[in-house]
């Protein structure tokens, strides 16, 4: 196809696949990666925290944020509470401006893992999600819609306290894989029910099992295992890909970075473009502008933030992590205008 | 005599270091039956011990697993320790209260800064996590508490903390706190940009720039 009428969908899924596109799109996945601003719930007068147990409002937000001259995808949930509560954890849906969290965890050890329910599908916002997606299918088929998931690490540690879940990944190793198999097997029930649908691109955020935390021996051990099994699960059934973003410093992982399956690769703003795109040679980079930076100052400042990143190299720009809801919607659009007005030849395209 | 001593509190560090609970709590127990002074066990060994495992952190060789673990080997040799402790032998302790702010439930670094802060010297309150912004500012004025230290993992809750920092001000009070804020989305430039007194990316640094910044305070205020 030529690359200068590229839909929304299009420019994405090439730009997954490292093929030319003729600018590099801008997109927000949601879940982890959050997309929905104040701004935005009130010109669709769709609020927090309603609309994360309602499709319709759920669908209505994360088109609100495209068609606002906002982020070049929908994606949905808003929220890393939907596959834990769904196996057990008590979750506070939070305000307009504050996100949903675990307040009550189901079990106090990895011992326990059996006493965990199983994912439901059919009822509750894993439900919803599913519903919220198959809406957005049928509003569109030009705009890419974006599946997310927490990843096994993070899911697993909002079922018990984190504390005592780091401490008996190091004590209770052959226990923690069992849990972390479970765990990891509803994951990717949930991740097929987003894909049938209709969601085109899976996102897996577990901003909890990151180098920076796990150091590289358990993030080899605990972290990438169950992330790759989630991405192998999928991989024939996803027609976009699949994104893994990688919270936090990555310099003691950057060696395993290149064995996680994924088609791309995200990441924090703390770590810098041009040196992942010397110790990743297998994906597509993905980020990475401080969402510290479109929160809190003008849109300029993130124009110029957002070319440094398209210049660095970065295939799919991103906000660097999850945006405030009080970030303006001003500072999003100049981000957005920024890819828009990239041309391929500021592109860096890969040789391989 | 003394070699005896000596032996025992590095071997109490070391228990700590090398995350060896149950070494710990038996060093700890020879300790005081060997009569030496639980309050000297407690700072020369065991926050020896964990101050060590906070520079392993900060030189990646430990992570936040291992800290962790660290940080129970030496809260059950404390449990020892404690009982024996001679009440004036202890010198006064700065206050602090330090929570994870409203919004946000992880709590991970919130707890390694308050382990870092009681073995730096200061008696922590603990607020936990999810907690909003005039909680903060009761418990320090209930306490009398020189530190405040807010932290979070989430980048769409870091606006909170500013909310705090507002507060403390509006209540005449921001003179008389440090506040320290941390955590994964947290720097440098963040917490001059909101006028936090105080930042660093590790909980054991963090503790250190604490103590400094109290001791500097009061220095002033004296």
């Amino acid at each position: 196809m030529p690359i200068n009428s590229l839909s929304k969908k299009e420019r994405l899924f090439c730009a997954i696949k490292r093929e030319k596109v003729d600018r590099p799109p801008c997109i927000c996945p949601g879940g982890m990666m959050n997309m929905i601003i104040e701004d935005i719930m009130d010109i669709t007068k769709v609020e927090w925290p309603e609309a994360h147990k309602d499709p319709e409002m759920m669908a209505k937000l994360t088109m609100g944020v495209c068609e606002n001259g906002g982020f070049e995808n929908f994606g949905v949930p808003f929220c890393m509470t939907v596959e834990a509560e769904s196996m057990g954890a008590i979750v506070g849906l939070g305000t307009k401006i504050n996100e949903p969290r675990v307040i009550e965890y189901p079990i106090n050890s990895v011992t326990e893992w059996n006493k965990l329910k199983e994912l439901d599908l059919t009822k509750g916002r894993t439900k919803v999600v599913l519903d919220a997606i198959k809406i957005l299918k049928s509003e569109s088929s030009d705009i890419p819609i974006i599946a997310n998931l927490v990843g096994p690490v993070s899911t697993a540690s909002s079922l018990m306290e984190p504390v005592d879940y780091y401490k008996e990944l190091r004590r209770k190793p052959k226990e923690a894989h069992e849990f972390m198999e479970f765990v990891t097997e509803n994951l990717i029930s949930f991740a097929k029910a987003q894909i049938q649908a209709g969601a085109d691109i899976l996102s897996i955020s577990d901003p909890s099992g990151t180098g920076e935390i796990l150091g590289p021996k358990l993030f080899k051990e605990f972290a990438a295992p169950y992330l790759n099994k989630i991405v192998n699960a999928v991989k024939e059934d996803v027609p976009g890909g699949t994104i893994i973003h990688i919270c936090g410093k990555l310099k003691s992982v950057y060696g395993i970075l290149n064995s996680l399956d994924s088609d791309v690769i995200s990441f924090d703003s703390i770590a810098s473009v041009k040196e992942v795109a010397n110790n990743v040679n297998n994906k597509a980079i993905m980020g990475n502008v401080s969402t510290l930076a479109i929160e809190k100052s003008s849109p300029d400042i993130v124009e110029n933030l957002a070319k440094g990143c398209i210049k660095s190299g970065v295939d799919i720009l991103s906000p660097a992590c999850g945006i405030g809801p009080r970030t303006k919607l001003e500072n999003i659009q100049s981000m957005v205008e920024v890819a828009k007005e990239s041309t391929s030849k500021n592109i860096v395209l890969k040789s391989s | 005599m003394s070699n005896v001593k000596e032996k025992l509190l590095k071997d109490l560090a070391e228990s700590v270091v090398d995350m060896e609970e149950d070494d710990t709590i038996e060093i700890a127990n020879d300790f005081i039956e060997s009569g030496y002074d639980a309050y000297e066990g407690i700072s020369n060994g065991l926050a020896a011990g964990m101050d060590e495992a906070g520079k392993l952190y900060e030189e990646e060789e430990y992570y936040i697993p291992e800290l962790l673990m660290c940080s129970d080997a030496m809260y059950a040799g404390m449990d020892v320790l404690k009982p024996h402790l001679k009440y004036d032998e202890t010198e006064e302790k700065y206050k602090a209260v330090v929570g994870v702010v409203e919004g946000d439930t992880h709590d991970i670094g919130k707890n390694l800064f308050k382990i870092m802060l009681e073995t730096t010297g200061f008696e922590v309150y603990d607020l936990g996590r999810d907690v909003p912004p005039g909680e903060f500012i009761n418990k320090a004025k209930e306490l009398g508490a020189k530190l405040i230290g807010l932290s979070t993992l989430m980048t769409t809750t870091m606006d909170n903390m500013e909310i705090v920092v507002n507060l403390l001000k509006e209540e005449g009070m921001r003179d008389d706190v440090v506040v320290m804020v941390g955590g994964g989305p947290i720097s440098q430039s963040f917490a001059d940009k909101i006028g936090a007194d105080g930042y660093a990316p590790e909980a054991s640094r963090a503790a250190r720039l604490a103590k400094d910044l109290v001791r500097g305070k009061m220095n002033v205020a004296v």
